[in-house]
């Protein structure tokens, strides 16, 4: 019987006893790559609880449990390294990019709500918020800088703001720049997105648009996972906490996850939406299976969901009648 | 000076202030994830949170854990290697083949082994034995803590392909991740009995205790193969 083994491979008769062995060079990289062309092996598995290591010394791979343990320690911890390197695809680039954007959005809010709140005191008829306020301090600092071709001269000049001192002016210009910088790093990871969802799944990002489909990506761990996922699951992709609600308790179940924010369901009247984030859903991981099986661009797609919208909509013009009975019901309330 | 009193072989209980699971540092001088160091008498104690640990609970919850300085031990599941640090320290002559399927946990768990001699790990996933198969001995221990719907199977085809005959399974069943919307007590009583009947040659159960107050609706199992 031919046996593999990360160190070698053997030959042994029907009680396992060793009668030749083809032995490979103590090369921890050589051995590592090897130890990774085992992993699909269907063949030549060692059988059930054969003692690798006695086989090892054995046969004389090794001349001790010691020396054994070391080379193996240094081939798995080698093997290990080479996937985990492996293991960053480019839709994992766009989960990192998608989370970074999330926290950058949230910081920068943060930001930009404490930039006013404190530029406030010293000129608070100026109106401004978010990028222009931020740009505004650092192009100007205090309002009496503000140059009379700007606007915002005569309010400037009126208003009722404290005077800003030197060194607080420095620091507030500062950290204008600070947000300023945050504003375009936000624009340069959108850009960045935008350009990998075209690589990596153009499909779906044709259906849900270049944010959408990279959130779904990241919600659902990779493209691979997301094209596994059936569309009922899509479709609820980012409601888990109304979906375990309906699943324990008798909470209605949800029709749209994060999908919400795509244009065709949010703009459906209300007795739609179920609807059309069924429809909406069903393309959405159609994209994702022809993007991570095939990779070639399908536009037709995006007409077929569009034709099954409208059909949609044309065939429930109206909203549904409330049902009669529900005010009977209201009377006959469970008591607790 | 702190006091030391020894549960078993590999973990002590260190009492400073108050009482605390530990095991000895493999590794002196350096902690794994926050973890106190407590030298006493020139050896050094890390102590071991059983709130972060699915294993330092089971201690705690007192089931033999049925390991040596020598022992081999299979970790399914093994994350980012905080448990696997004091499997590490407990068998410090033997060896801990830490499989872990994500390599995010990887990342970590490797700066871990490449400290620790004893640990080997490998990126694979716990459901597929056969594609580690060529790397892992017979081993006197295996510890699962996947938290996969069909970890009854995993922890049998486990055992059946590296567990020695008077090995151990030790489990941490996970209710959550089996059915998040029934009744952890039911999911408990049917993933035993599948552990004991669904799979040949099945388990015997040897101690099952719920991991309350350290972790919630977690279930520890001290099984071995029939």
């Amino acid at each position: 019987m031919k046996i593999n083994t990360w160190f070698g491979t053997l030959e042994t008769d029907r009680v396992g006893e060793i009668l030749e062995s083809k032995l490979f060079s103590k090369d921890i990289r050589k051995l590592a790559l090897h130890s990774l062309s085992l992993r699909e092996s269907r063949s030549n598995l060692p059988p059930e609880g054969f003692d690798l290591k006695a086989a090892a010394i054995k046969c004389g791979f090794a001349e001790s449990p010691a020396e054994y343990y070391f080379l193996l320690h240094e081939v798995t911890l080698e093997a290990a390294k080479l996937q985990v390197s492996s293991a960053i695809t480019p839709d994992q680039r766009i989960i990192q990019a998608v989370e970074a954007l999330d926290d950058i959005n949230e910081t920068t809010n943060a930001l930009s709500e404490r930039l006013s709140e404190w530029y406030g005191g010293y000129f608070p008829e100026s109106e401004l918020g978010g990028e222009d306020l931020a740009l505004f301090i650092v192009k100007y600092g205090s309002r009496e800088n503000v140059s009379s071709e700007d606007p915002l001269y005569l309010k400037a000049r009126n208003s009722m703001g404290a005077k800003l001192e030197p060194a607080d002016e420095a620091l507030l210009k500062g950290f204008a720049e600070s947000v300023l910088s945050l504003y375009e790093r936000r624009q340069q990871i959108e850009a960045y997105i935008e350009n990998s969802m075209e690589q990596v799944a153009p499909n779906l990002k044709h259906i849900a648009g270049p944010m959408l489909g990279a959130r779904l990506i990241s919600l659902a761990g990779s493209l691979e996972k997301l094209a596994e996922f059936p569309s009922s699951t899509i479709q609820v992709i980012g409601a888990s906490k109304a979906l375990f609600k309906h699943l324990r308790a008798r909470a209605p179940s949800p029709k749209h996850g994060i999908i919400y924010s795509h244009p065709l369901v949010n703009t459906a009247p209300w007795w739609l939406r179920g609807k059309v984030a069924r429809a909406v859903a069903s393309k959405l991981s159609l994209a994702a299976r022809i993007d991570f099986y095939s990779g070639e661009k399908d536009p037709s797609l995006m007409e077929k969901l569009e034709a099954k919208v409208l059909q949609i909509r044309t065939l429930n013009p109206r909203p549904p009648q409330k049902k009669q009975e529900s005010g009977v019901k209201l009377k006959k309330r469970r008591r607790k | 000076m702190p006091e030391v009193k020894k549960l078993s072989d590999g973990i002590f209980e260190v009492v400073k202030d108050k009482k605390q699971l530990a095991t000895k540092n493999l590794d002196p001088g350096k902690a794994v994830y926050r973890e106190k160091l407590i030298p006493v008498q020139g050896t050094e104690y890390r102590t071991w949170d059983p709130r972060r640990s699915k294993l330092g609970a089971m201690v705690l919850k007192k089931f033999n854990i049925n390991l040596k300085e020598n022992s081999k031990v299979l970790y399914l599941g093994a994350a980012s290697g905080t448990t696997v640090s004091h499997v590490s320290d407990i068998v410090s002559e033997g060896a801990v083949y830490a499989v872990e399927f994500a390599p995010r946990s990887m990342r970590d768990l490797i700066r871990l082994a490449s400290r620790r001699k004893n640990i080997h790990p490998i990126l694979a996933d716990a459901g597929k034995p056969d594609s580690y198969s060529h790397l892992v001995e017979p081993v006197d221990l295996i510890f699962q803590d996947v938290a996969q719907p069909n970890q009854a199977e995993i922890a049998t085809r486990n055992a059946i392909r590296f567990l020695k005959r008077d090995g151990y399974l030790l489990l941490s069943i996970k209710a959550r991740s089996i059915d998040t919307a029934a009744n952890p007590k039911e999911v408990f009583k049917a993933e035993v009995k599948k552990l004991e009947q669904a799979f040949e040659p099945g388990f015997e159960i040897l101690n099952a205790k719920d991991l309350k107050p350290y972790h919630e609706d977690h279930l520890g199992v001290l099984a071995k193969l029939r």
